[in-house]
């Protein structure tokens, strides 16, 4: 035992291995986190769906209680012939904890068991590849739509840093000094999925789809890319670490009730900030190809849009990707505008000079809490807003938000001049 | 140890990216030339990070990679592909195409051999640091942020500190010191203030290309 521990320690002193072993830890961590939140918000957007609708949403997926009408009869009541069957009595701790885990009817899972269903009946679809598909580029490009979001997801990050006696752990797979452009880099690389499929699929519809999503996507990438350049006058720094850190101390960008943020000069740099999140949530939503903005996969004009030749797994392929890139783009409008993993008023420092792991754990549900909401946001606005027309969509990016964006960048350089 | 794996990812990273700049040349497809050329745009983004020019790197990503090539990879789809496939032998075609080629790569060889103390030594980066070897570790960064990319009178930006500092293979502290390397603000303070005037010149060049991209599209929209 002895040995095996300073193994351990040996193991951990060695910078190297330190570092490795850290990394891998919240590879895994972060990729979970998103697979979870893929199959989350799935459920999300179709409980939410249900409740704007007003109907059930999904409600008939369920745990199914045939062990207990098993030994009972199909009667209504299974669990009281479960206990007559074994002769306990209806008031014996046993039944009390049956019954307070609710087993005595049907098992609530609030339509949780709805996306296991779902990626189970895709599994099991027929693969159907058509004759006449580019075959190379068919089968690439579903998975050039889901892995840009998954690479994506490493500047994210989900805690502040926790000094071990090995050395310090920052709460981010990479710490990069260009947080916000790696995100725009990577996941704008997912167009050429869009776009691959589009063209593979050799027919017309789908090509249709293809082309209107790169010319879509890279459209509101200008107007996305020239949003944020306020918030990155203000904060100094393009690292995600540092930002966040900077809005724990200081207040959070839409938030700033604390710190440096009660001074004249932040509450009037409010103004730049408001328009750049709504020009910034816009483009997330156009670069996510969320409803208002889905033009890709228009079923009124494009059947389906680029995936209309696609089947089992490979359409979950795009699918995933589309739900993937949502969590992505609300970490990181959470990051940039709701501080991140903070837990403002200052309570950040507080808690990190009492016990870092506790502040860590702490930071990191703030943020997962402020990842739902905004997915929640996210599946709001899909049910409230109709689809816009193709030349709507093109005008707003190009017409609109392009010049608000590059006359903002000025005023929140005169505010940052001027008021000091 | 750090140094050995940087220098491998270099050498693997700067293959693949050849291996694909012919795979542009070599495919028939004109979709999979354009598919090779973003591949080849990516590795050479690999060899910036590598170098430590993280920016550049993500630049290369966001320009190149994912907007120019897209608007191409928009522009193939809509050819036919099966005509694009036939080749196409022209003499006179090729000669051009060599003798252009030929000025390119001159050009870039003279470009790398113009490197602070790339005649002198193997590696420019070591030879830089032994000019400079009086300073102390660490300092490098701080020196470069006083004085611009090129502050040792030369007309090329140097190699990032830390590539330098690999190249020496010096202690931890150097390579904290060059992993904190500010690259964004130092090339946003040699782009607008040492390099302004290219810079300007660069810009009105791009915008009288878009302008007569406009013009020219506007013209067939009329006939």
């Amino acid at each position: 035992m002895n040995t095996i521990l300073q193994w351990c320690d040996s193991v951990l002193s060695n910078e190297i291995w330190f570092y490795l072993l850290t990394t891998v830890i919240k590879l895994v961590l972060i990729f979970a986190v998103i697979l979870a939140f893929v199959v989350l918000s799935i459920w999300i957007e179709r409980r939410v769906a249900g409740w704007i609708q007003d109907r059930p949403g999904p409600n008939r997926a369920g745990i199914p209680l045939f062990l207990f009408k098993r030994f009972g009869s199909k009667e209504k009541q299974p669990l009281k012939n479960v206990l007559h069957f074994f002769g306990i009595p209806e008031d014996c701790w046993i039944a009390r904890l049956c019954k307070w885990l609710r087993l005595d009817g049907e098992i609530p899972t609030f339509g949780l068991m709805q996306p296991c269903l779902d990626g189970g009946k895709l599994f099991l679809k027929q693969e159907l590849t058509p004759k006449y598909v580019r075959k190379v580029y068919f089968t690439i490009a579903p998975m050039l739509v889901l892995g840009p979001p998954m690479v994506a997801a490493a500047v994210i990050p989900f805690a502040s840093t926790v000094n071990t006696c090995y050395g310090e752990i920052s709460m981010c797979v990479a710490n990069l000094g260009i947080g916000p452009l790696w995100i725009f880099a990577i996941s704008g690389l997912s167009v050429y999925g869009l776009s691959l499929a589009g063209w593979s699929s050799n027919s017309k519809y789908p090509f249709l789809g293809g082309l209107r999503a790169s010319a879509q996507l890279i459209s509101y990438e200008v107007a996305m890319g020239l949003s944020i350049i306020p918030l990155l006058m203000m904060f100094g720094t393009l690292n995600l670490q540092d930002i966040v850190q900077f809005q724990a101390d200081n207040g959070w960008t839409l938030l700033p009730f604390w710190g440096e943020g009660l001074s004249v000069q932040r509450w009037a740099m409010y103004a730049p900030i408001a328009i750049s999140f709504v020009i910034f949530v816009t483009c997330v939503f156009a670069e996510a190809n969320r409803t208002p903005f889905d033009m890709a996969e228009c079923e009124t004009d494009l059947v389906g849009g680029y995936h209309t030749e696609y089947s089992s797994m490979k359409f979950a392929s795009f699918f995933m990707g589309e739900y993937a890139a949502m969590v992505i783009g609300s970490a990181l409008v959470v990051t940039l505008f709701f501080g991140g993993w903070s837990i403002g008023f200052g309570a950040d420092a507080a808690l990190s000079a009492w016990n870092e792991w506790v502040a860590v754990l702490c930071q990191f549900l703030m943020f997962l809490i402020k990842l739902v909401a905004f997915i929640f946001f996210f599946v709001w606005v899909r049910w409230t807003l109709p689809r816009f027309r193709w030349d709507q969509v093109m005008k707003l990016g190009w017409l609109v938000f392009l010049e608000v964006a590059v006359a903002n960048i000025f005023l929140a350089a005169a505010i940052l001049y001027f008021i000091q | 140890m750090e140094s050995a794996i940087s220098s491998i990812l270099f050498y693997v990273f700067a293959a693949a990216a050849v291996l694909c700049a012919f795979g542009v040349v070599a495919f028939r497809n004109p979709v999979s030339s354009a598919m090779n050329m973003a591949l080849c745009f990516g590795f050479t983004a690999a060899v910036y990070f590598g170098m430590g020019a993280q920016f550049l790197g993500i630049v290369q990503l966001i320009v190149y990679a994912g907007a120019i090539l897209v608007l191409f990879l928009f522009i193939i789809m809509m050819l036919d592909i099966k005509a694009e496939e036939h080749a196409r032998k022209s003499f006179p075609l090729a000669c051009i195409a060599v003798i252009i080629a030929g000025i390119f790569a001159g050009f870039v060889t003279k470009v790398a051999i113009s490197l602070p103390g790339a005649t002198v030594g193997e590696c420019p980066a070591i030879v830089l640091c032994e000019s400079i070897g009086e300073l102390a570790p660490g300092t490098i960064a701080q020196k470069a942020e006083t004085e611009g990319f090129a502050p040792y009178g030369s007309a090329m930006p140097e190699l990032s500190p830390a590539a330098a500092a690999k190249a020496l293979g010096a202690d931890e502290a150097t390579a904290a010191a060059a992993t904190a390397f500010p690259d964004t603000k130092l090339l946003g303070q040699s782009l607008f203030t040492k390099y302004n005037i290219p810079f300007v010149i660069l810009s009105f060049a791009l915008l009288a290309g878009t302008v007569g991209a406009v013009a020219l599209g506007r013209k067939l929209r009329k006939d």
